[in-house]
């Protein structure tokens, strides 16, 4: 998996059955020579790519690759009537499913804490960024709403999922039409027209990027399936297209300076690469 | 369509959600054939053609799923075998992991082949709420079906062989099944697994007189009976037929004879994915 260039040698054999049954010490040794087992340095990360659009049957789709990870998001509208305390805002309903199709540590059934954890963290980031504000999304204060169901899949688990679907998630969104609807008070019915399809006025795009802390003092970007469980701390730093700092999180420990050499790494990734995602997508 | 019931393990919307209703009061799957009249022949592609497998996209950016040949086999890194199919709206992906050790406590002499189908919630038309419903099990079971002769399970004793297919898209499930099914047997042969052959299937609609194969959603929907065979072409054997519908036996034989014949199409296509790789 890691060690392509040796394919089929015995000492390929030997690095492989080295890397199961001594993750650690594997990745020790990579590190010391600074370089990483996919052949990457510490702070370079995977290519990103991202097509929209090649669901029909949603409203909006997005598939991102990131490395070998792969996230599938489709948006789905229905109409519902909105919450009695919020009369006038629609519903978005993030949710990432990580199927045991995606790597051989998942099972089938029911959304793992894993997956639980992710959708909760997807969901209160795009909530709190401000992605879409849910009065966009009303038909007729008190009666009827849009409901937008963001359902990601990960397809092809290699590390960093957290990234790859919130890019997902957000270029679905933008991708995303609503036919206009009208709502009849006097029938209580919504009705759509299929002619007039409208964008969603999305009023932040962001980006997510993760770093892993490997050993308390190597800060790695964009950590793969291999290195994941073998880090100390897992850092998101999660940006707008400007560069504000929308949120931070850290799980585990790391010295206080970790945390702000992540921002700036972060900033930096924007200003170089970061601002192409979803320009094209105009 | 309504969520039902709430789940704590997921971020859930409201208690009950419709999809959008029309003004023109056509529904969104019958564009095709909004003036079909019994008796016409079939839009777009002949009665016998099946839609493009093997076809190369060329101007969309370079993503696995669309630039290269659309049956891609071993796109799941950590899966012992995968495959991705991709016939225009239908797209599925599967992935083989084992053979691994069978969590029953039980011995079994031979191996065990277990299919699980998932669809994701934006695959159809209608939102599918993401809760394992009997269509799941009901396609698994017919994959699973299709598969079991092919698979030399007597070689692997007390293990179990996962096959997990993630349905992304489906635009008639008949055609679906017959696209997951070519996606699994690929996926196996990926994986190294013993086989006394690929399994290819294929679908097929009767519609008035003519019989259409690989039909989508709304060709599903004119039909009056479907056909679905799944079948060893290198061998020459049928694995698993299935029919829905009210046929005349005459016509089912002939979809089975069309199915077969295509089927051989498939297969290479299939063979030749899996020697590209």
């Amino acid at each position: 998996m890691a060690l392509q260039t040796q394919t089929g040698t015995s000492t390929d054999l030997n690095a492989q059955i080295f890397q199961r049954l001594h993750p650690r010490a594997y990745l020790e040794r990579f590190i010391k020579e600074d370089i990483r087992p996919d052949g990457r340095e510490a702070t370079e990360w995977r290519d990103l790519s991202v097509h929209v659009g090649s669901i029909s049957t949603a409203n909006g789709s997005a598939l991102v690759r990131l490395g070998d990870t792969t996230v599938i998001c489709g948006v789905k509208a229905e109409i519902a009537e909105p919450d009695l305390e919020r009369p006038k805002e629609g519903f978005l309903v993030p949710n990432i499913d990580l199927p045991a199709l995606c790597g051989p540590r998942f099972k089938p059934g029911p959304p793992s804490e894993e997956a639980q954890v992710l959708s909760d963290r997807l969901a209160s980031t795009i909530t709190a960024a401000g992605v879409l504000p849910l009065s966009a999304l009303c038909i007729h204060p008190e009666r009827a709403v849009w409901v937008l169901y963001v359902d990601a899949t990960c397809i092809n688990y290699d590390g960093n999922v957290f990234d790859a679907a919130l890019i997902a998630m957000v270029a679905a969104l933008k991708n995303t039409t609503l036919p206009t609807a009208t709502f009849n008070e006097e029938t209580g019915r919504t009705m759509c027209s299929r002619k007039l399809r409208k964008p969603l006025p999305l009023e932040c795009l962001p980006v997510s990027y993760t770093f892993g802390v490997f050993d308390g003092t190597t800060v790695l970007a964009d950590p793969a399936a291999f290195e994941e469980p073998l880090l100390d701390t897992s850092i998101s730093i999660v940006l707008d297209e400007g560069g504000a700092l929308l949120s931070a999180g850290q799980l585990g420990i790391a010295d206080k300076d970790t945390m702000s050499m992540c921002v700036s790494a972060a900033k930096e990734r924007l200003e170089t690469y970061g601002r192409e995602i979803y320009a094209f997508l105009e | 369509m309504a969520q039902s019931g709430f789940d704590r393990r997921r971020v859930n919307g409201p208690n009950e959600s419709l999809q959008p209703v029309y003004d023109d009061g056509i529904k969104e799957s019958n564009v095709l054939y909004k003036a079909w009249k019994p008796g016409e022949a079939r839009r777009k592609r002949q009665a016998k053609d099946i839609r493009p497998i093997c076809a190369r996209h060329t101007a969309t950016p370079p993503t696995p799923f669309v630039t290269q040949t659309v049956l891609k086999t071993g796109f799941i890194k950590q899966a012992n075998g995968s495959a991705y199919i991709e016939t225009e709206h239908t797209k599925v992906a599967c992935a083989v992991y084992g053979p691994r050790q069978s969590k029953s406590s039980s011995y079994h002499e031979i191996g065990r082949l277990s299919v699980e189908v998932k669809f994701t919630p934006f695959s159809s038309l209608v939102r599918r709420v993401p809760i394992r419903d009997a269509e799941d099990r009901s396609v698994a079971n017919l994959i699973q079906q299709a598969l079991t002769s092919s698979v030399r399970l007597d070689l692997l004793p007390k293990s179990v062989i996962d096959i997990f297919v993630t349905v992304i898209e489906c635009d008639g499930i008949e055609s679906c099944i017959a696209a997951a099914t070519v996606a699994a047997s690929t996926s196996l042969a990926k994986a190294g697994i013993e086989m006394l052959g690929l399994v290819i299937s294929c679908s097929g609609a009767v519609v008035g007189d003519d019989v259409w194969l690989d039909p989508n959603e709304e060709e599903t929907q004119l039909a009056s009976g479907i056909l679905l065979c799944a079948c060893m072409p290198a061998l020459g054997v049928m694995t698993n037929v299935w029919q829905t519908g009210c046929l005349p036996l005459a016509k089912a034989f002939q979809s089975l004879q069309l199915c077969q014949e295509r089927c051989i199409d498939i297969h290479q296509i299939a063979a030749q994915a899996l020697h590209e790789d």
